[in-house]
C-alpha cells in the first residue's frame, strides 16, 4: 500500500486504527458505516488482531468494556440508532475508567430517520446518553486525512486519561473518498496499564485485579477511599482535559467580524463560502471545533471582545449552537443555517456554499 | 488436650484462592457455587491466569475468589469475556451469572456468545428470582412460585413457562458442554464440581464454549428457612430442571454423556 | 476416635444449618446458647469423636465458616 492513495473516509478509519496499534475491533452492521466493520474483517485476521462481528452494539459496547480492562487497544463504530444502544456501556466505561475508542458516522434521526448525512448527534455525543452525567472526549474530523489522523490522537488520548473517545464523522465524510497519506503519528510515551486484568500470576505485584463499575465498593484500581472522594477525583480529571485538549482551528479570523462556526463537512462548505466573500471584501472567518468536548468556549470568547457577530452553521435543527450561546453569552447576535437550508427538502440534500454565502452577505 | 497437640493437615484448604466470604443471606448458595469454582480452578492450577466474568446481582458475591474479577454490565458478562478471551487467548476466562442477568436481560449477549461458540465458560447460578433486588420473577421461576412480581404465584397465561437455559445450550452446534447441576447433598455438590470442571477442560482443550447451570438455594426471597430451601429444591425446582449433561462434544462428535441415576 | 477436627469462624457464619443438616456423623448441632458477632445461631461441633474429616461440612457452608483438620498419622513429622 504506497502511503498516499485515494480512500474512502470509513476505510481512513481502519488505516488510522492500525496505525494505532488498535488490538481488537467489535463491532455491528448499521448503515453509513457499514464500510468500516468490512475493512476490519477483510484486514484485522490476517495480521493477528481482532474482528469480532457482535449480536448487537449492546453487545459491542460491553466487548470494548472487556478488552479495555484486560489492556487492550479496543474499538467499535456505529450510527446514530446504535448510539442509543451503547450507552449504558458508555456510562460504566466512564466508571470503570477504560480506554476505548468509538466511531460515530451521524445520519439522519430520530429514529430510524434516514440512512444519509445529518448532524443530529451533537447534543447526544456531548452531553452523553448513559446515566451519572460522565463526560466523554469528542473529536470531529472535517476530511479524510483528519479521520486517518485523529483516529490515532484518539487511542493516544483515550489511554491518557483512561477514558472513552469519540470520533464524530457523518455520512458524507464517511462515504466521500480523498487523497490519503497513511502514516503512524508519534505521540508523547503513556506509562503501562499495571491495572489491568492479566490474570493474577501475570501482574507484577501478583495482587489480583478487580475491575468494576461501582465505586462505593472495594475501590477501584485508581483507590479513592469511597464514593464522593472518586467522584471528585472523575471531576479533576474531566477540568484536566478542559484545561489541556481543547482543539479548534481558526480561517481568516484575526480581522473577521463575522465569524461562521461549523464543524465536519458543512465546516469545508463554509470555507468556500468564506473564499467567495473574502474575494468580494467581506471580513469573515471561521472557528472549526475540532474537539467538541472539551468545546473552545475561551476561543469565541475572545472573538466577542473583539465585536464579533456569530453564523452557526449545523446539518440539524440547532444543536452546537447552544454550545456557542454558553460561549456568547448574550453579548452579541448569533445566526443559524441548518438542515432546513438543505437544497434538497429530502434526506439527500445537503446545506450548500451558495446557501451559506447568501447569509454571510446578508449578515456581513 | 491432646488435639493441639496432635499435627493436622487443613483438609478444605483454599486459602490461595478464597479469601473473603460471600456477604449473601443465610443460606445463600452462591457462596457454594465460589467454592466449587475455586476447587475446580486450583486443581487445575487456572487461578493465576484466571479472568472471571462477574454478572450484576447476587452472583457477584462470587467475586469473592483471589483471582481477576472483570465485572461490566448486567447481561453483558457474555460479551466482555468475548473480548478478553479473544484477545488474551491465553487467559482462563469464565463468566458467573445469575437466571435473570443470563437469560432475562443477557439472552441477546448469552445467545451471541454460545452462536459464535467462544472459547470461554459460562456459569448460570439458577436460584429462580432476581436475588439482589427483592425476590423478583425470573426466566427461571417456576410456576406457580410466589414472587414479589407475581404475587398470585406465576401464571404462565401471564408470564410464560420456566427457561430451561442447560437444553436450549446444547442445541448450539458450537457448545461443546451444557450440564446442570444443583448444591441439594454432598453427592450433588461433587456431580457439579464435575460438570464444572469438565465444563472448563472444553476451553482449555480450545473444543469450544461450556455451560454450567447450578439450581442454588436464596431462602431469603423464597421465604424459606435454608434447610427447607434444600427440600424445596428437590421436591420443586429439580422435577421442573432436571440435572445432568445435556451435551458433552469433542469438537467432532457427541460423546456418551453421564446417566444422572 | 477423631480422625480430625473442624473449626467454625464465627464471624463468617450465619446459622443456615447445612453443616448439620448435612454432616453424615451428626457430629454437629445448633444448640442454640451460642451466638455470632452478628447475631447468627452458631453451630457447635458436638460428636467429636465421630468426625472423620471428610470436608463435607465445610464443601456445603456456604459462608466459608467451617475449616477443616485431618490429623496426620502417629509417626507424621512435625512440620
Amino acid at each position: 500500500m504506497q502511503n498516499r492513495t485515494l480512500i474512502q473516509g470509513n476505510v481512513a478509519v481502519g488505516w488510522g486504527a492500525l496505525n494505532a496499534g488498535c488490538d481488537g475491533f467489535f463491532g455491528y452492521p448499521i448503515t453509513p458505516q457499514n464500510e468500516i466493520p468490512e475493512w476490519f474483517a477483510s484486514e484485522f485476521p490476517k495480521r493477528g488482531r481482532v474482528f469480532v462481528q457482535t449480536q448487537s452494539e449492546t453487545g459491542a459496547i460491553m466487548m470494548l468494556y472487556g478488552g479495555a480492562a484486560a489492556g487492550f487497544r479496543v474499538m467499535t463504530s456505529t450510527s446514530s440508532p446504535g448510539w442509543g444502544l451503547i450507552q449504558e456501556g458508555m456510562s460504566h466505561l466512564a466508571t470503570a475508567e477504560l480506554p476505548c475508542v468509538i466511531v460515530l458516522v451521524q445520519r439522519g434521526g430520530p429514529g430510524q430517520g434516514s440512512i444519509r448525512h445529518a448532524q443530529m448527534d451533537y447534543l447526544a455525543v456531548t452531553r452523553t446518553g448513559g446515566g451519572g452525567g460522565y463526560k466523554n472526549i469528542v473529536l470531529a474530523p472535517a476530511t479524510v486525512q483528519e479521520i486517518h489522523d485523529m483516529m490515532q490522537l484518539s487511542f493516544h488520548l483515550a489511554d491518557k486519561y483512561s477514558n472513552p473517545v469519540i470520533l464524530l464523522s457523518d455520512g458524507v465524510l464517511g462515504l466521500v473518498a480523498e487523497t490519503l497519506e497513511i502514516r503512524t503519528l508519534q505521540f508523547e510515551p503513556l506509562p503501562e496499564k499495571t491495572w489491568a486484568a492479566r490474570g493474577r500470576d501475570r501482574q507484577g505485584d501478583k495482587t489480583r485485579r478487580f475491575i468494576h463499575t461501582y465505586p462505593s465498593g472495594a475501590p477501584p484500581p485508581r483507590s479513592c477511599p469511597n464514593y464522593v472522594s472518586w467522584l471528585g477525583h472523575l471531576g479533576e480529571k474531566y477540568q484536566d482535559i478542559i484545561d489541556n485538549e481543547v482543539r479548534c482551528e481558526e480561517y481568516l479570523c484575526d480581522d473577521a467580524e463575522l465569524v461562521v462556526v461549523a464543524y465536519g463537512y458543512p465546516s469545508r462548505v463554509c470555507k468556500e463560502a468564506i473564499n467567495t466573500a473574502r474575494a468580494e471584501g467581506m471580513r469573515v472567518g471561521l472557528t472549526r471545533p475540532i474537539t467538541l468536548w472539551p468545546f473552545p468556549y475561551e476561543t469565541l470568547r475572545k472573538k466577542v471582545n473583539h465585536g464579533c457577530r456569530f453564523l452557526v452553521v449545523e446539518d440539524s435543527l440547532g444543536q452546537m449552537i447552544e454550545d456557542v450561546h454558553l460561549a456568547v453569552q448574550g453579548r452579541t447576535s448569533i445566526d443559524f443555517i441548518g438542515l432546513l437550508d438543505r437544497h434538497l427538502p429530502t434526506d439527500g440534500g445537503m446545506i450548500l456554499p451558495g446557501r451559506v454565502l447568501q447569509e454571510i452577505r446578508r449578515l456581513a | 488436650m491432646t488435639r493441639e497437640t496432635q499435627n493436622k493437615v487443613k483438609v478444605t484448604a483454599l486459602d490461595r484462592i478464597l479469601f473473603m466470604p460471600v456477604p449473601g443471606c443465610p443460606g445463600c448458595q452462591h457462596g457454594t457455587i465460589g467454592r466449587i469454582i475455586a476447587e475446580v480452578l486450583e486443581e487445575l492450577e487456572l487461578d493465576g491466569t484466571a479472568i472471571e466474568v462477574i454478572g450484576i446481582g447476587c452472583n457477584s458475591g462470587v467475586a469473592m475468589l483471589n483471582v481477576d474479577v472483570v465485572q461490566g454490565s448486567h447481561g453483558g458478562a457474555p460479551d466482555t469475556a468475548t473480548a478478553i478471551k479473544r484477545l488474551s487467548p491465553d487467559s482462563f476466562v469464565y463468566t458467573v451469572q445469575g437466571d435473570g442477568d443470563c437469560i432475562a436481560i443477557g439472552a441477546g449477549s448469552f445467545i451471541g456468545a454460545l452462536t459464535r461458540g467462544e472459547l470461554i465458560t459460562i456459569i448460570m447460578c439458577n436460584n429462580a428470582n432476581y436475588g439482589t433486588t427483592g425476590g423478583q420473577l425470573a426466566p427461571t421461576t417456576l410456576s406457580g412460585q410466589v414472587t414479589t412480581t407475581t404475587p398470585e404465584g406465576r401464571n404462565p397465561a401471564v408470564s410464560g413457562h420456566p427457561v430451561h437455559v442447560a437444553e436450549l445450550a446444547a442445541t448450539f452446534k458450537s457448545v461443546a458442554y451444557s450440564a446442570r447441576g444443583a448444591l441439594t447433598s454432598p453427592a450433588e455438590y461433587r456431580r457439579t464440581k464435575k460438570y464444572v470442571k469438565k465444563a472448563f477442560q472444553k476451553q482449555l482443550d480450545k473444543i469450544g464454549l461450556g455451560y454450567v447451570e447450578i439450581l442454588s438455594a436464596c431462602p431469603a426471597n423464597w421465604h424459606l428457612t435454608p434447610v427447607d430451601s434444600i427440600k424445596w429444591m428437590e421436591e420443586h425446582m429439580i422435577p421442573e430442571f432436571p440435572l445432568g449433561e445435556f451435551k458433552d462434544s469433542d469438537g467432532k462428535r457427541n460423546l456418551p454423556r453421564d446417566k444422572q441415576e | 476416635m477423631a480422625k480430625g477436627e473442624i473449626v467454625i469462624i464465627d464471624v463468617n457464619c450465619r446459622g443456615c444449618g447445612f453443616c448439620q443438616l448435612f454432616c453424615p456423623k451428626d457430629c454437629i448441632t445448633i444448640t442454640g446458647d451460642r451466638f455470632s458477632p452478628l447475631g447468627y445461631l452458631l453451630p457447635t461441633f458436638t460428636n467429636q469423636d465421630q468426625c472423620n474429616a471428610c470436608g463435607i461440612c465445610a464443601w456445603m457452608c456456604p459462608h466459608l465458616a467451617i475449616d477443616v483438620y485431618r490429623y496426620a498419622g502417629k509417626g507424621a513429622a512435625k512440620s
